[in-house]
């Protein structure tokens, strides 16, 4: 069962400024019903206007798909907005409707399918964002694939030349505008308020809007692969964009959509900044992620007019026949390649600033040190957003453009690679010393210190203007900008993503699975795009459907690499879906982080805080005792004020795989977590209650040993029973089964686990345990050994009967070892055959007290006691001896013990009677 | 809006970003202007129209067009003064005439339009003319819609010293559109 925000803590009547939450009562569908029918009306109404305006003035030809085709698809766009309710509240408000500032009926979701409606509330509007982000990035990263497949060997596989400019410029223009740009407002959506302390954005209506413009933009792309694809790749020069199908008048009108829900996110998330922290949140004390989304708002809010005016006047040239880009009528092409890359050189930053804010924050949480220079780290930001200001025509050095601009924009590129080096270098030196958890999100982190590294330093070499003119429209491009963006945007993107898994679901992702996603990607990463930047110095030319022969193998190898990281996402998806759908339960604060998101539950309460948190101290200050960043007040039923070192408890339930290696193992490596407590439960339904005592006790003290905190406890009852209760009782955040494997549980048998499941509201894990090494007790070095010497109360019940009294008293794994003093010759019948018999006793022994949980192990040594019990006693350097002698013989062992034992303790037993010899 | 107490307005604050964004589209457009300006200067400016004759624009009618609209701004901004001391039918009235005169200024330059001599399909600086005061046109229209939803609600006295906000944002906008005219009767008419 997923959970989603709101909490149930939280829900309803939760209480929150006296005021009840009251949802929206119209279903999904009512939404998207209206949605169709206003796009479709839409559409239809600016056909009839068109064919209506062009009859009336008797414009040639009636029909042209440019013009309708553009018209139908901004208002179409727009209806479609509308039908979602984007506009109602606006709409209602201008005719002087009833409004009230506590109406928060698109406040949050109570089940999934909310998430596909509109909504005011900045969590559900960052998981939307995500989502559909992340459904661009896998188009997008279709069409990366049909060109890697295309460029899979020389000549022509399947696409023709057309097709395949479609799949690059398809590709190019849904990563950049669908998904790397917005996908950060994804994330600071939901991140970034709480950060802040505050309960939502600025404006969540607005915020709502923003969402809702770019599946416009996106579906506005994609259908233009029915009506003819645009071809003139993501920077749409002209005169190849004015060219183009009707494709490239959709992609024009995607651009100016996507344009606008940056630019209203962006002034969203500054009034955010600037309005809405909480008391004490200083602008040195906001984390390093608010400055990047301020640095990154300012950029989008003053460069993204410039892309919207180029594409307006690509567009005036397509359907309105103004001649913008004819040069015999007086028009500029290059006019149009500056006004683009002032914006598009800005887009980069706006692409990679939130990542450079994510990675500080993973690096500081996960190395357990305060963020170095963490001033520096902002002013640096700042830095690199002004001088990306100024260097946009260093993408223009061969375009024919004015050559005295050459050199200045050469020396402001390289310049803008001292602010970067300067957050490099913080970033390694908060590193340095510290102690790092090698977790996802830190593997993404520094995965992109390296990859981003490599794509800033082949940056540098484009920067520069002879290189540059050497390199220009070759591979060495593609590989530069692919290790940037694939660096400093998709890298920090999952970094983000599995580093608020837990915060966003309440769930935790899987580590194993998060980790596979990363070394494929990195490795595929490297495959792919290391090798272009030969390519390209070798001369390949980018954009192109075939290639000279001789780079066959270098372009099969990217191929390869391609699909690897095409896996790789499949694995990331998994991952997500099923963590959220049934992954075990993250408590608050996984990662031990101190900002203030961290504070509130996971997912966070429906306004985020139930009281106005007071921010007290920087948000990095770890490793320094007692600072804090700032006091929140939890709700009463977790306990008030949220204390960092909080555990969280988890059950676990097994019974005959208590002692096994497999289960202490798994405990362990949650333990390592740093936040759980640990109740062991063993059901007993009509076994030995003694057994599982001592299975208890023994386990315990191993735990105990290895510094694990856990209680248990015997049940009697139903395992299914039994372990509900315990969950109950506890308010387990996991429930741990162990079992056998089916052919010998007797669990298993009766779908005990799968009961469980039903029975609790916990997340459920269970841990399979091979039959030998249940058996074999666990862990047994942590506990202190018990050395037992007996030989003629071998294989006696006796003596069983006594080494369990031992381990019931103090829990111990014990050796019994029995000198049998053999007669000569040792190869001899008579001593092969009393070797046989003890053999036998011995096994006898050791399985009786296997069986009843004891860890033991058997020894038959051929010597006589004098020889041999010094050697055991150099062997396994026991705490204790024990002698079990029988009657006379006792004394004899036990002369011979003290002799070998040093100044270990040695206790002699006669069990002679009990054993009956 | 939730208002913190020693914070700015978050409202008016959008509302500055959202009109620093709008100079920034109209920086784009002149960029376009003045490429292609500077594409003719060893030509003769005006440029040619496709027909040979220079293009001529009516520099009189739209200095007193300019002047309207300008003073318009002052209009309101005397209306805001009225809402000060608590004279809301001052502001009324101050929002009908900013409204009038916004209206007359876009009446006028249609006219201008339907007789200028050429279209936008002429050569590139007649589609960087119409583009320019095209994009300026749509923005006082946007404009007067602000202040008419404002004048609504200032006949249903919403308004007062202390919660003029929406006000406030509209008339910032307003005097956004006429700094903008200014620059481009300037850079486009009379230069």
């Amino acid at each position: 069962m997923a959970t989603h925000a709101p909490a149930p803590a939280h829900a309803p009547g939760g209480g929150h400024g006296g005021h009840e939450h009251h949802e929206d009562p119209r279903p999904v569908s009512y939404w998207w019903i209206r949605a169709f029918y206003g796009t479709v009306g839409a559409v239809l109404f600016s056909f009839l206007l068109l064919f209506l305006l062009r009859s009336i003035f008797g414009f040639e030809p009636l029909y042209d798909g440019a013009v309708y085709g553009g018209v139908a698809g901004l208002l179409g766009g727009i209806g479609f907005l509308w039908g979602m309710g984007c506009f109602d509240f606006w709409l209602h408000w201008s005719k002087g409707g009833d409004i009230s500032k506590e109406d928060h009926s698109f406040h949050g979701v109570s089940n999934w399918k909310q998430y596909f409606r509109l909504n005011t509330d900045h969590k559900v509007i960052g998981i939307q964002y995500l989502a559909m982000t992340l459904f661009f990035m896998v188009c997008g990263g279709i069409m990366a694939l049909l060109i890697r497949t295309e460029l899979a060997a020389p000549g022509m596989q399947f696409a023709d030349g057309e097709t395949y400019n479609g799949f690059l410029s398809m590709h190019a223009t849904l990563m950049i505008f669908v998904f790397a740009v917005p996908v950060f407002g994804g994330i600071a959506n939901y991140v970034l308020p709480i950060m802040l302390g505050a309960k939502d954005m600025a404006f969540p209506r607005l915020n709502a809007l923003s969402f809702w413009f770019l599946p416009v933009a996106g579906f506005l792309f994609l259908a233009s692969v029915f009506t003819g694809m645009f071809s003139s790749a993501w920077t749409a020069y002209p005169p190849l964009a004015s060219q183009g199908t009707m494709g490239q008048t959709l992609f024009e009108l995607g651009v100016q959509f996507a344009g606008a829900s940056s630019i209203a996110t962006a002034i969203n998330f500054l009034a955010t900044i600037v309005t809405m922290r909480a008391p004490g949140m200083t602008i040195w004390r906001m984390p390093i992620l608010a400055w990047a989304t301020g640095v990154t708002s300012v950029l989008a809010v003053f460069a993204t007019p410039f892309i919207a005016g180029s594409q307006f006047l690509t567009m005036f040239d397509r359907i309105m026949g103004t001649n913008f880009f004819v040069p015999d009528q007086g028009g500029d092409i290059i006019m149009y390649q500056h006004i683009f890359w002032f914006y598009s050189h800005p887009a980069v930053y706006i692409m990679l600033l939130p990542g450079f804010g994510i990675i500080s924050e993973v690096i500081a949480t996960f190395a357990r040190k305060p963020l170095f220079g963490y001033r520096a780290m902002a002013f640096s930001m700042v830095a690199i957003a002004v001088l990306g200001f100024g260097v946009w025509a260093h993408h223009m050095f061969v375009s024919g453009m004015a050559a005295w601009l050459r050199v200045p924009m050469m020396v402001t590129t390289i310049i803008i690679a001292v602010p970067t080096g300067v957050k490099m270098w913080s970033w390694l030196a908060t590193l340095w010393k510290g102690k790092l958890h090698l977790k996802t999100p830190m593997l993404w982190a520094l995965g992109f210190l390296f990859t981003f590294l490599i794509g800033g330093l082949s940056g540098v070499f484009n920067g520069i203007v002879p290189a540059d003119i050497q390199v220009s429209d070759t591979y060495f491009v593609t590989a530069h900008l692919h290790y940037v963006l694939y660096g400093g945007t998709v890298y920090t993107v999952f970094a983000g993503l599995y580093y608020w898994f837990p915060k966003m679901t309440g769930k935790m992702y899987n580590e194993r699975l998060g980790q596979w996603h990363f070394w494929l990607t990195f490795v595929g990463t490297q495959i792919t795009f290391f090798p272009m930047h030969w390519q390209g110095l070798q001369g390949m030319p980018r954009r192109v459907a075939d290639y000279d022969p001789r780079f066959a193998t270098v372009n099969a190898i990217e191929t390869v690499g391609s699909y690897m990281l095409g896996i790789a996402t499949i694995i990331f998806f998994y991952n997500m879906v099923v963590s959220w759908k049934s992954g075990p339960k993250a408590p608050w604060n996984p990662w031990r982080g101190k900002t203030l998101e961290w504070m509130v539950s996971s997912p966070p309460p429906l306004f985020n805080f139930d009281a106005v948190p007071q921010v007290v101290g920087g948000p990095y200050q770890y490793g320094i005792p007692d600072a804090r960043h700032a006091v929140v007040f939890a709700p009463e039923e977790f306990g008030g004020e949220l204390k960092e070192d909080t555990r969280y408890p988890v059950v676990v339930v097994a019974n005959q795989t208590l002692t096994s290696q497999t289960l202490i193992d798994e405990i362990r490596a949650r333990n390592a977590d740093g936040l759980w407590s640990f109740e062991l439960v063993v059901p007993v339904e009509d076994g030995d209650r003694v057994i599982a005592q001592r299975r208890l006790a023994t386990t315990l003290a191993i735990l105990a040993e290895y510094g694990v905190s856990a209680t248990g406890r015997v049940a009697d009852g139903d395992v299914v029973e039994v372990a509900a209760q315990a969950a109950t009782a506890a308010e387990a955040h996991e429930v741990i089964v162990a079992t056998l494997p089916l052919s010998e549980s007797a669990w298993m048998r009766s779908d005990s686990v799968d009961k469980i499941r039903k029975a609790t509201a916990a997340p459920i894990s269970h841990v399979l345990v091979p039959a030998n090494d249940a058996r074999a007790i666990a862990g047994a070095s942590a506990l202190p050994l018990v050395m037992v010497v007996a030989t003629d109360a071998i294989g006696a019940e006796a003596l069983a009967t006594l080494v369990r009294a031992r381990a019931d008293a103090e829990p111990a794994r014990f050796t019994v070892v029995a000198p049998l003093d053999l007669p000569d010759p040792r190869w001899g019948t008579e001593a092969t055959e009393l070797r046989r018999q003890a053999g036998e006793g011995m096994t006898a022994t050791v399985n009786a007290l296997v069986n009843t949980g004891v860890a033991v192990e058997g020894q038959v040594m051929d010597d006589a006691p004098s020889v041999a019990l010094p050697l055991a006693v150099g062997a396994y350097k026991p705490s204790r001896i024990i002698i079990a002698g029988v009657n006379g013989e006792a004394r004899a062992l036990a002369e011979a013990a003290e002799a070998a034992a040093g100044d270990v303790p040695v206790e002699t037993v006669n069990i002679g009677a009990a054993a009956g010899a | 809006m939730p208002k913190q107490k020693g914070h700015m307005n978050a409202a008016l604050l959008a509302m500055i970003l959202f009109i620093g964004s709008e100079l920034m589209l109209f920086a784009s457009l002149f960029t376009a202007y003045f490429f292609i300006r500077y594409g003719v200067a060893n030509e003769t400016w005006p440029p040619l129209k496709q027909d040979g004759e220079p293009f001529k624009l009516p520099v009189l009618l739209t200095l007193v067009n300019t002047l309207i609209l300008v003073a318009s701004s002052f209009v309101l901004w005397w209306g805001e003064k009225r809402l000060a001391v608590g004279d809301n039918k001052g502001l009324i009235r101050g929002l009908w005439v900013t409204i009038l005169m916004g209206g007359t200024f876009l009446i006028v330059q249609l006219n201008e339009y339907a007789h200028l001599g050429f279209t936008p399909q002429d050569r590139a600086f007649s589609g960087a003319f119409y583009t320019l005061t095209g994009f300026h046109g749509a923005h006082v229209l946007v404009g007067l819609i602000l202040l008419s939803l404002c004048l609504k609600r200032a006949y249903r006295n919403d308004f007062s010293h202390s919660y003029n906000t929406p006000l406030t944002a509209a008339s910032y906008y307003w005097h956004f559109v006429d700094i903008v005219w200014v620059l481009l009767f300037f850079l486009v008419y009379v230069i």
